[in-house]
């Protein structure tokens, strides 16, 4: 089969293509239609006038006898006017006086003592309708009109339907070619940034002509796709970049510990000091290990499914009366005001350890004596509970804040507080899994980190 | 105590195995799924210790197996799946506990201890005794040497596990699930800081002292003193 031009090929013109012959059939339908109803109207007022001019020689015939008949025929024969044709014909059948070419004309399809109308003459030009009538002595009166007019009007008409019949065709295969050459061009951009991006270029994006119709924001949902996407495999690079990076110096430090067992203890004693020491470390990658596939999973999503009402308020309260003492024990003021009986839609065991590592960080990261509170307020509306978890610290200079929900990021100044860099990262997994937005915020002095949950309803 | 181990590790199988008997139990050992159920639905067993990922029969099918057939022995899971949703599912299949490997061997040993204990618990006290101690679980009062000592309710549930574990070892770990139910491990130390808390309220001016730290392991009230 030979390859059509490309523009042939697409859907764009198949439609168009599809649309010009619907087109055609109907422009042929409307041609044929008018033919049929120009000629059939023509020839009825022919006829009309025909039947009326025999009936009037008839007429006279009868009124004023065979002679003034013969005398009128004759002399509307020599005056050959108006596409009229007049002649009797003898009982032979030859015309006996008036226009030759009325020979033709006959009575077999008359009956008896009938007169007939009918059609003479070579199709489909040169033809008459001729009017027929017997006169009593067997002879006949015929009177004839040329139907050349008809002919001509069918003509017309039939010519113009070609012609507008061969306009439609080419205006609408020259108007599909154009709308499949712009439809192509517009998805040749589409096609054009794909392979790109296969071929490697991920920053490459659809070009947008501003014009705000289906094709541009088809591209700008495309675009947001592949943003979206190119967000998620960096963050995918980074995460075990990061875990390659902070396993890498536990490891080194655990291999480190059993080498020198291994060449500088010389007792029992320093051998046992040297496996604690090793467990220790073992235990520390192992807890870091099982964080990052708890943030893995709750990132997935799968726990959603589990969710069911709990009861905010008195998750809230339990684990600061699990972290009071601690807290108090350290010096350090701690307030605590929650508004009662909050119920948000969620996982009881991962809200807990939310708030536990947000109590956990707090502490972790402020010297002794600095005052922590934690707050739950229903916002004025009641679609909020607004919980939040704050510290007269040090705090987190604003372009920081969004880092420290990375895996492993610290701060310079927490590089020496014990921790694995993961709790916030954790709880901001467990906010975004009740589609709750953690906010890290100046507490004047102090962090203050926020939640808004959407309560039921 | 008479243990069966369902678990397909052999290092893991031994390590528990030898530890276990270290401590004067009756191990044995199987390493499939239907060969563990073929053990333990004799029901002769007083703790089972059951791998979840086991070839064959898998351990939450072998526990709902066993149930069905109404073999209520206690089972303890064991699993390398720090999954969430896994400390549920295998309760709800009818296990007792849940420990996450690695762990150590004493709070394996712990766990044991409790659940093989579980049975005879149907008791129905409702004062929980230890020497001079009384705990009345309606009224919700402690009593020492005839004097109330107020309590949180926290720290009336910590006092109370412990009450009911009397004699026997629990861990840091079995504190944090069944007080607070916190199924994580917190970096912060806040079960010593309880415990030294409800100490100072429950021992202190008082002898003999109840609440011992078992160093490397967690804590013990004891039942019996000399």
């Amino acid at each position: 089969m030979p390859r059509l031009p490309r523009a042939a090929r697409s859907a764009g013109f198949r439609f168009a293509l599809l649309h010009t012959l619907v087109f055609v059939a109907l422009v042929a339908v409307i041609g044929l239609t008018a033919e049929a109803l120009v000629t059939h109207a023509l020839k009825r007022q022919a006829r009309a006038r025909i039947e009326s001019e025999a009936a009037e020689l008839f007429t006279q015939y009868r009124e004023r006898g065979p002679e003034h008949l013969r005398k009128l025929v004759s002399a509307r024969f020599a005056m050959r006017e108006n596409r009229l044709h007049y002649a009797i014909l003898g009982r032979d059948g030859q015309v006996a006086t008036g226009d030759p070419v009325l020979a033709q004309a006959s009575r077999d399809e008359a009956g008896p003592g009938g007169s007939v109308v009918h059609e003479i003459g070579r199709k489909p030009y040169d033809t008459m309708l001729a009017a027929v009538r017997p006169l009593s002595d067997g002879s006949l009166l015929v009177a004839a009109i040329d139907l050349d007019s008809v002919e001509d009007v069918e003509d017309v008409v039939s010519g113009a339907f070609y012609v507008v019949l061969a306009m439609s065709l080419a205006l609408g295969l020259g108007t599909g070619l154009l709308l499949s050459r712009t439809l192509l061009n517009r998805l040749d951009a589409v096609t054009r940034t794909a392979e790109a991006i296969n071929a490697g270029d991920l920053s490459r994006r659809i070009a947008r002509t501003g014009s705000g119709d289906d094709f541009d924001r088809l591209s700008a949902t495309l675009n947001l796709m592949l943003d979206r996407i190119c967000a998620l495999m960096e963050s995918v690079r980074q995460v075990s970049n990061d875990v390659a990076h902070d396993l890498r110096t536990p490891l080194a430090r655990l291999r480190q510990t059993l080498e020198d067992a291994r060449r500088h203890s010389g007792t029992m004693a320093d051998y046992d000091a040297a496996v604690a020491k090793a467990m220790v470390e073992a235990d520390g990658l192992l807890a870091t290990f099982s964080a990052l596939l708890r943030i893995a999973q709750i990132e997935a999503g799968a726990r959603r499914s589990a969710f069911q009402a709990v009861d905010l308020t008195d998750t809230i309260q339990t684990v600061c009366e699990a972290y009071a003492p601690t807290i108090e024990d350290g010096g350090r003021p701690f307030a605590v005001a929650l508004a009662p009986g909050i119920t948000v839609e969620g996982d009881r065991e991962l809200l807990t350890q939310l708030f536990a590592n947000l109590l956990e960080n707090a502490i972790g990261h402020t010297p002794a004596g600095t005052g922590i509170r934690v707050e739950l307020e229903r916002s004025d509306d009641g679609r909020f509970g607004h919980a939040s978890v704050s510290d007269a610290g040090p705090g987190i200079p604003t372009p920081e804040r969004e880092k420290v929900f990375r895996r492993f990021y610290r701060l310079e100044q927490s590089r020496t507080t014990p921790g694995n860099g993961l709790g916030l990262s954790m709880a901001a997994a467990i906010a975004d899994l009740h589609q709750t937005r953690m906010s890290l915020s100046d507490n004047r002095p102090g962090l203050r980190v926020g939640l808004d949950f959407r309560l039921g309803g | 105590m008479k243990v069966l181990v369902i678990e397909d590790d052999g290092e893991m199988a031994r390590f528990i195995s030898r530890g276990l008997r270290e401590q004067g139990h009756v191990v044995d050992q199987a390493n499939s799924g239907r060969d563990g159920l073929f053990h333990a639905a004799g029901g002769t067993y007083d703790v089972l210790i059951v791998d979840r990922m086991l070839p064959g029969l898998d351990g939450l099918g072998l526990v709902k197996t066993l149930r069905a057939a109404e073999v209520q022995t206690p089972v303890l899971f064991l699993t390398t799946m720090a999954g969430i949703g896994d400390r549920v599912a295998g309760l709800e299949a009818g296990g007792d506990d849940y420990l996450v490997k690695p762990f150590a061997f004493v709070e394996l040993l712990a766990r044991v201890h409790a659940l093989g204990r579980r049975r005879p618990v149907v008791q129905a006290d409702t004062v929980l005794r230890a020497a001079n101690l009384e705990m009345d679980l309606i009224s919700r009062k402690v009593r020492r040497g005839g004097r109330e000592i107020d309590l949180q309710p926290r720290e009336f549930r910590l006092l109370e596990y412990l009450l009911r574990n009397a004699g026997r070892v629990v861990t840091r770990t079995m504190l944090l699930e069944q007080v607070w139910e916190f199924h994580f491990d917190p970096r912060t130390n806040i079960v010593e800081t309880h415990i030294s808390r409800l100490r100072s309220k429950v021992d202190k001016g008082f002898e003999p002292e109840l609440i011992e730290t078992v160093r490397g392991t967690g804590y013990l009230l004891r039942a019996t003193f000399a």
